[in-house]
């Protein structure tokens, strides 16, 4: 079984695969791409998974363990394997507020489109990876969305652990959650 | 509802199929099965759409629509996954295919190999994409079918065993196309490997079709073969008569592979009409047709798609099956009308947002047709990807472009961005063309304004003055082309046919891409087709020049200032005398100054490049009809509508000789033609009204047909002076 943490980038991901460390399942990181202000807590990327459409059997190294894969790179998941998908949702407003920043801070340039156009891509892009999801009962896949996590972690965690099957330690899972980190909150009407 | 008027239908796709070979084939007794196909059946040429390339051209045929409608508008789109570029996909089409319609309606439907056909859609059925039969490893490595290449995936072990890998092909299966294979340097020579891959792919995919014949019930198979295209832009330039440059040896050694292709093809059918049964209706057709004389062009344009420049205007059409005519012609069909037919032969509606009709003539008697909005609007399980499948391919650039800044997906490299880029603005170019060629020049505009904007490549320009024309701004045509004249791009060196049989097709280009995706992309997109129909830019000459003077010689005829057209006419051909439409145009203004002997040179030298230009035997029939030569006029008339029937002007050529040669039935039946077609032409009306009123003739009809004549030339003067107004 591969244990695959997806979502949009900034949507959770890191987050979540942080939890199932500390609740006990190994995960696949080489850590290369170190802590920062983006992820104070580390990004538990695993580099060798960009490689996964030229390289889809790089996928093996992963069994077992829990593994970051980007919503743009799942549809290049070979046959062979068993998978579970934890895909993370978070508001698009907010994804794409904490995607600019961290292409500000980290001194890149991504697409030049206003906000809402962008949204509207990044809205279809992960409609699409739903669907394609969708298209493949035997993935089973658990959409968590990112404010329900913060809002009641124990709970989300229990459901995690529920969905991956191994015995973690929810509570530990839970102890990972801290509401001071998300930042990109989606400003509220008044 | 009307009357279903098939049980099964079996629609099999030749790409590139042409009559020009098939039928001195089928005369020798070398294509026995087309040739017994045609004589139980019905047969015509296709006509195809512009641009010319096959992705949008099938997936026209599969939906009855234009590119616009449809959306594959090229080879290649935008992959999120890999940063680069992959075949146009499935999930990029917009709209119903025939066998989602099909689906819908509860039938039994298979589709294989169709063009933009991955991932496999899930119809009520067995789908198998385009990317099936493509050998991506050496034969002694693990042969994986891509993810998605088969529909449902409990088939696809199934249809993995039925793949051929080129490496499994032996001797005996190369020497009866190649008898001197064992001449061939294969470390120089890449004709050999080429050859074995298209051969193998197209076995992979009639392997499928007929295990599916064989094995699954069913009532509608489409099966696409490219292996006619293939093996036609890789072995062409061998074919007899052999052309200037091309090796003896290698012509001896290559010059039956087209031949053969079409015996091989010949074969498949036998095969796949003895499988689907004479219950059958069977439809076969090609999406353009491929030069095999002496218009095969000299070279490939170095762009896009440069290959397209080999394709030909009309692809063809067979039909055979009950309630269908036997052994007769059909005119004037196009690639949208396939969907249309198929509709009525099941005795389903036709969306009206088709562009398509019913091919009508092909049926002994005349089907009913009934017609809805769209089956679009219409709901429930169709076997289409869900709708959140597809996305735009310039959101999906965005999506890769900040991925890769966010660090999440691997930099495309600097080969990979170009692909991306050439991708995006190919489809816009195609869509442009898609616009100008149903005569929506408006809709072109913005598209060619920006494209010729961000380049100087002569082919944006040369688009973007044949827009302002076609929208009557031939002011601003002319500033377009006088620039083009005083500012040329850097000539693009036109590329020789290879010499070894490998020369790769557009599609090649994208199975190179497929196979390698690590590699660097290939760079494909598409070009100008090679020929005309009106005024399309001819390709990419080695310069604009000639073309520009031809355009602008155009204009000038329709300013009326045939003088100036002339010179313009007579520069361009002095540069590129084989620029297609040229001499007619050139025949066209001499014939108006009434220069009509050299009217009628010009229409003969058309007529030596392409003997079966209808428009040129047009012209000599208008020509003998000025010096009352009226029996060679009636003559060329019925060449000319004899190869194209939608010929109004033809028609009416033939109805005047005849009139004047006394048979007055016979020209009133040419004179209703040529006003069916072309309702707004006068004279036709006014003949009509003449010969009507003739002893014995319809007075009630020449009364009618005198007053549509001096109606129309009453809105004609009003338009005139409203223009004059203005």
């Amino acid at each position: 079984m591969i244990y695959i943490v997806s979502g949009l980038p900034r949507s959770g991901t890191s987050l979540a695969m942080q939890m199932l460390g500390a609740g006990g399942l190994p995960v696949l990181t080489d850590e290369l791409r170190a802590s920062d202000t983006n992820n104070p807590r580390g990004y538990y990327e695993w580099e060798k998974i960009k490689q996964l459409p030229q390289d889809p059997a790089c996928i093996a190294e992963a069994e077992g363990k829990a593994v970051k894969v980007i919503s743009t790179l799942l549809m290049s998941l070979p046959g062979g394997h068993e998978y579970r998908v934890l895909f993370m949702i978070r508001p698009l407003e907010e994804v794409v507020a904490s995607q600019a920043a961290m292409i500000s801070n980290l001194g890149t340039r991504g697409a030049a489109l206003p906000a809402a156009t962008m949204m509207a891509a990044l809205k279809a892009h992960r409609n699409q990876v739903i669907a394609w999801l969708r298209s493949r009962p035997e993935i089973p896949v658990l959409q968590l969305d990112y404010h329900s996590l913060l809002a009641d972690p124990d709970a989300r965690a229990a459901e995690i652990a529920t969905f991956f099957g191994p015995a973690l330690d929810t509570n530990a899972m839970a102890r990972q959650v801290d509401p001071a980190l998300h930042r990109q909150r989606v400003q509220q009407s008044l | 509802m009307p009357q279903a008027l098939a049980q099964k239908v079996l629609l099999i796709g030749w790409d590139a199929a042409d009559w020009k070979i098939a039928t001195p084939l089928m005369d020798q007794g070398l294509m026995p099965t087309l040739d017994d196909f045609v004589d139980h059946g019905v047969m015509g040429n296709l006509a195809t759409l512009r641009p010319v390339l096959s992705p949008m051209l099938w997936n026209s045929i599969a939906t009855g629509m234009r590119a616009d409608k449809h959306g594959i508008h090229g080879f290649t789109e935008p992959d999120t996954q890999t940063g680069g570029i992959r075949p146009v996909s499935s999930t990029s089409r917009k709209v119903k295919a025939i066998w989602n319609i099909l689906t819908q309606r509860g039938y039994k439907t298979h589709v294989l190999g169709w063009f933009a056909g991955h991932p496999a859609e899930p119809v009520n059925g067995i789908s198998v994409s385009d990317l099936y039969p493509y050998a991506t490893q050496p034969l002694d490595k693990p042969w994986p079918l891509p993810p998605g290449a088969v529909h449902p995936e409990k088939m696809r072990d199934t249809f993995a065993d039925l793949r051929m890998h080129p490496a499994e092909l032996t001797e005996a299966a190369i020497l009866p196309w190649i008898p001197r294979a064992a001449e061939i340097d294969q470390e120089k020579d890449k004709g050999l490997a080429s050859f074995a891959k298209i051969l193998a792919e197209n076995l992979c995919i009639h392997n499928a079709a007929t295990w599916i014949l064989q094995n699954q019930p069913w009532d509608f198979v489409a099966v696409y073969y490219n292996g006619i295209d293939h093996f036609c832009h890789g072995f062409m330039h061998f074919h007899p008569p052999r052309m200037e440059g091309v090796p003896e040896d290698k012509f001896e050694i290559y010059k039956d592979v087209v031949n053969n292709a079409y015996r091989f093809h010949d074969m498949m059918l036998h095969t796949l009409l003895d499988l689907a049964g004479p219950e059958t209706t069977v439809i076969l057709c090609s999406d353009h047709g491929f030069h095999s004389d002496h218009l095969r062009p000299r070279g490939i344009p170095r762009e896009p798609a440069g290959p397209a420049v080999q394709h030909r205007q009309f692809g063809i059409i067979a039909m055979r099956g009950e309630h269908l005519k036997q052994d007769e012609r059909i005119y004037g069909a196009t690639l949208l009308d396939i969907t249309p037919t198929i509709l009525t032969l099941f005795g389903l509606p036709v969306g009206e947002d088709m562009d398509g009709r019913v091919l009508v003539q092909a049926f002994e008697e005349p089907p009913s047709i009934e017609r809805i909005p769209s089956w679009e609007q219409v709901p429930g399980e169709c076997g289409m990807h869900p709708a959140d499948l597809r996305m735009d391919p310039a959101a999906a650039q965005a999506v890769l472009q900040q991925f890769v800044a966010l660090g999440y997906i691997q930099k495309p490299n600097e080969n990979q961005e170009k692909a991306v880029a050439t991708a995006v603005r190919e489809a816009n170019y195609n869509l442009a063309r898609v616009y100008l060629d149903s005569r929506r020049p408006k809709e072109a505009l913005p598209l060619l304004e920006d494209l010729a904007k961000n380049s100087d490549e002569a082919r944006f320009r040369q688009h973007l003055a044949q827009c302002y024309y076609m929208l009557g701004e031939r002011a601003e045509a002319k500033r377009v082309l006088e620039d083009l004249i005083a500012n040329p791009p850097k000539p693009p060196e036109p590329e020789k046919p290879q010499t070894d049989g490998a020369a790769l097709t557009p599609e090649d280009q994208n199975v190179e891409e497929q196979s390698q995706p690590a590699g660097p992309p290939a760079q494909v997109a598409e070009a100008p087709a090679g020929e005309s129909i009106e005024q399309e830019p001819p390709g990419a000459a080695a310069s604009p020049r000639p073309w520009a003077d031809w355009l602008m010689g155009v204009i000038h005829f329709e300013e009326g200032d045939t003088e100036e057209a002339l010179a313009c006419l007579l520069r361009a051909e002095q540069a590129d005398p084989r620029l297609p439409n040229l001499h007619l145009r050139i025949g066209e203004t001499y014939l108006r100054r009434r220069q009509l002997d050299d009217a009628e040179r010009a229409f003969r030298r058309a007529l030596d490049i392409d003997g079966d230009s209808p428009e040129a035997h047009l012209g000599l029939a208008q020509v003998n009809l000025r010096k009352r030569h009226n029996e060679d006029a009636a003559e060329e008339a019925l060449l000319a509508v004899g190869l194209q029937h939608f010929l109004p002007l033809g028609h009416y050529a033939l109805g005047v000789a005849l009139a004047r040669l006394g048979h007055p039935h016979r020209a009133t039946l040419a004179f209703e033609t040529s006003v069916s077609m072309l309702p707004g032409l006068v004279n036709a009306h006014r003949w009509l009204a003449a010969l009507e009123s003739r002893p014995g003739g319809d007075l009630e009809k020449a009364a009618s047909h005198r007053k549509l004549a001096a109606d129309l030339l009453k809105r004609r003067r009003e338009q005139l002076a409203g223009i004059a107004a203005n």
